[in-house]
């Protein structure tokens, strides 16, 4: 095998990429995955609340306001500025406290307290701005509140938010569609297109060409799952241990690429295996939605392997070395479908001709 | 002069159904050998063998004093191969898929625009080849057989779908490569271009090669000449066809067919390589 030509390959293959639209959607589909589900869901990408203030007479309540932490609050000069920035979202809402607010508050007079809400603002935004509002009203009045909350979890162990508890579905279609479906689609393109035929006839070998194929996978899949992660706010303790359970996983699904990529002859069949395969092939990743479903049964798909050190990173904080074994289970599975590969690989050269 | 081509009894079976029963031939540097048959003969599996695309189930094939089997990565260094099918890869650009094979053959400085304006493709070399006309990719195709400057040719129909004066530039390539060296194994359903082009043609059939020769041998040894008149007797156009082989004298012959009538044309006739390949094999191309 000469790595030059390998590199020839990856590279044509790579500038075929960007003109295939199959390609392009498969690339971009876990990008539109994470921007949905922060707009379902929220995310770090949703942005704190903005509140906007016009303090006409020096209230206490709007440096309370000010100094909370999860709320981005401006002071305005007139009503009529913090009315046309609302209503154009510049702010989700603006409060207008006039002058003497405080004295009239702490003398039990009820005064008028005008908090304008933007139309577009999330709801999320406005009840967090509300009840921020309430509780210095109730600090500037002076007064306890008449409950106390305390709040107890039900659960052992840290919760882990839905938001996180999508990230495996995710990363894993990332791979899957990157890591598997990219190589896999080529060959059997390279196949139907008979330019497979051409390439060997040229000095470049089989396995020349299927580890070009991988390569591209496995670079595909690795910055997939990564920008699949940073997009979702994803944090790791171990983020060089994070890239090498990302590379490791990246290969095992090049390889089942190029496998799935020998066996099926056109596209049709190619579809059909993912089709049919989808349901084993996804099967491990359900498990993490429902955390109640007897985990065991994950262990038995060889996909959850490939997929469950990077959730105990994810979710767990695991580092590299609490991750081993999975990860020595994933790189033997890659290392036994080789010489599979390359018996495949002679018998597809055959069939070719 | 040590044979480019050397092929020894190969033989190759799909099943149980023999495709190439012990074939032998060699193709010299600088030969234009015609490959000729009807679809299914064997020419194809042939093909394949020589190709490395196929291994043969007994035999032996030498390609530049190489045996294939082994060597295949330094024997196709040397060849060139343009295939029936167009397989090209449509999303890239003449010069994009001709830079790419001429890396894979490790050329390091391929004159691509020359080979570009040889087969009068370089005003759209940047266009993608999806964009082609089957006569254009038919002349890519002819492009990067010749991008590593084989010693060894193999060109699979190489003037299929291309119009008269395109063909014709193909061809006059074929003959100047075959005059620098490179040996040609050109297989063609088109009698007049085997003709034209080829030193030799082989005949197959039924995996066998029936006869390899040059075409005017071949036409000598196995076809009949006669001698064409059309004349006008009566004020009716009359054609008349009289064998110049055999016995008796064509001037007398031809002396008692003229009488009474005027002569409108008259030129000698020929078999062509259809007509012997039919004669000698029962099947038409």
């Amino acid at each position: 095998m000469k790595l030059q030509r390998v590199w020839f390959l990856f590279l044509k293959d790579l500038a075929i990429g960007p003109r295939s639209p199959l390609l392009l959607f498969v690339l971009a589909m876990p990008v539109l995955i994470a921007l949905v589900l922060h707009l379902v869901f929220g995310g770090l990408a949703a942005p704190k609340p903005r509140l906007a203030i016009v303090d006409e007479g020096g209230s206490a309540l709007a440096s309370m306001l000010e100094a909370l932490p999860g709320v981005n609050t401006t002071r305005l000069g007139s009503r009529e500025a913090l009315l046309k920035k609302v209503e154009a979202n510049d702010y989700d809402a603006g409060l207008i406290l006039p002058e003497g607010f405080d004295r009239e508050l702490r003398a039990g007079r009820k005064p008028i307290l005008q908090l304008h809400f933007s139309g577009e603002s999330y709801a999320v935004s406005r009840l967090v701005l509300a009840v921020g509002a309430i509780d210095g009203i109730r600090a500037v009045e002076g007064k306890e509140p008449p409950v106390r909350v305390d709040i107890l979890r039900v659960e052992q162990g840290d919760p882990v938010p839905l938001t996180t508890r999508f990230v495996p579905i995710i990363v894993f279609y990332a791979f899957i569609m990157a890591g598997l479906f990219v190589p896999a689609s080529l060959l059997v393109e390279e196949k139907e297109r008979r330019t497979l035929t051409a390439v060997l006839a040229s000095p470049a070998r089989i396995q020349e060409v299927l580890a070009a194929k991988g390569l591209l996978g496995l670079v595909l899949s690795f910055l997939l799952a990564l920008a699949s992660l940073v997009l979702n706010g994803v944090t790791v303790r171990d983020f060089p241990g994070l890239m090498v359970v990302l590379l490791v996983a990246g290969s095992f699904w090049a390889v089942l690429g190029n496998l799935i990529g020998i066996v099926a002859r056109s596209s049709e069949m190619l579809f059909a295996i993912v089709k049919g395969a989808g349901a084993f092939l996804f099967a491990p990743i359900i498990f993490y939605l429902f955390p109640d479903w007897p985990q065991w049964i994950a262990r038995l798909f060889p996909t959850w392997w490939a997929i469950d050190p990077l959730w105990q990173m994810v979710a767990n904080d695991a580092v590299l070395a609490d991750v081993l074994v999975p990860l020595g289970v994933v790189i033997l599975m890659s290392l036994a479908m080789v010489p599979l590969l390359a018996f495949l690989g002679a018998r597809m050269q055959k069939h070719l001709a | 002069m040590e044979p480019a081509i050397q092929v020894e009894s190969i033989e190759y079976a799909y099943g149980d159904k023999k495709a190439v029963r012990g074939i032998s031939f060699e193709v010299a540097p600088g030969e234009v050998l015609g490959f000729l048959g009807p679809n299914g003969a064997g020419k194809s599996t042939t093909i394949k063998m020589l190709t490395g695309q196929l291994v043969p189930a007994a035999g032996e094939i030498h390609i530049l004093g190489l045996p294939v089997r082994g060597h295949s990565s330094e024997v196709h260094a040397r060849m060139g191969v343009s295939f029936e099918e167009k397989n090209l890869y449509p999303q890239l650009s003449a010069v994009e898929n001709l830079r790419f094979f001429a890396r894979l053959f490790g050329v390091n400085k391929p004159n691509i625009d020359g080979l570009l304006e040889q087969v009068d493709l370089l005003a759209r070399k940047k266009d993608r080849v999806s964009s082609y006309s089957k006569g254009m990719r038919q002349r890519l195709m002819i492009a990067r057989a010749l991008i590593n400057d084989p010693a060894v040719l193999f060109l699979d129909e190489p003037t299929d779908g291309l119009d008269p004066v395109s063909a014709q530039a193909i061809r006059r390539i074929i003959r100047d490569r075959a005059k620098a060296g490179c040996a040609v194994l050109l297989t063609t359903h088109d009698m007049n271009e085997a003709d034209k082009l080829s030193d030799r043609v082989a005949f197959i059939n039924d995996g066998t090669i029936h006869a390899i020769d040059s075409p005017e041998n071949l036409k000598l040894l196995h076809g009949t000449r006669s001698l064409a008149v059309r004349v006008r007797r009566d004020g009716k156009a009359e054609d008349l066809h009289l064998p110049l082989d055999g016995d008796g004298d064509i001037g007398a012959r031809l002396k008692a067919a003229v009488e009474r009538a005027d002569i409108l044309t008259m030129h000698t006739e020929e078999a062509s390589l259809e007509d012997i390949f039919i004669a000698m094999t029962g099947r038409g191309l």
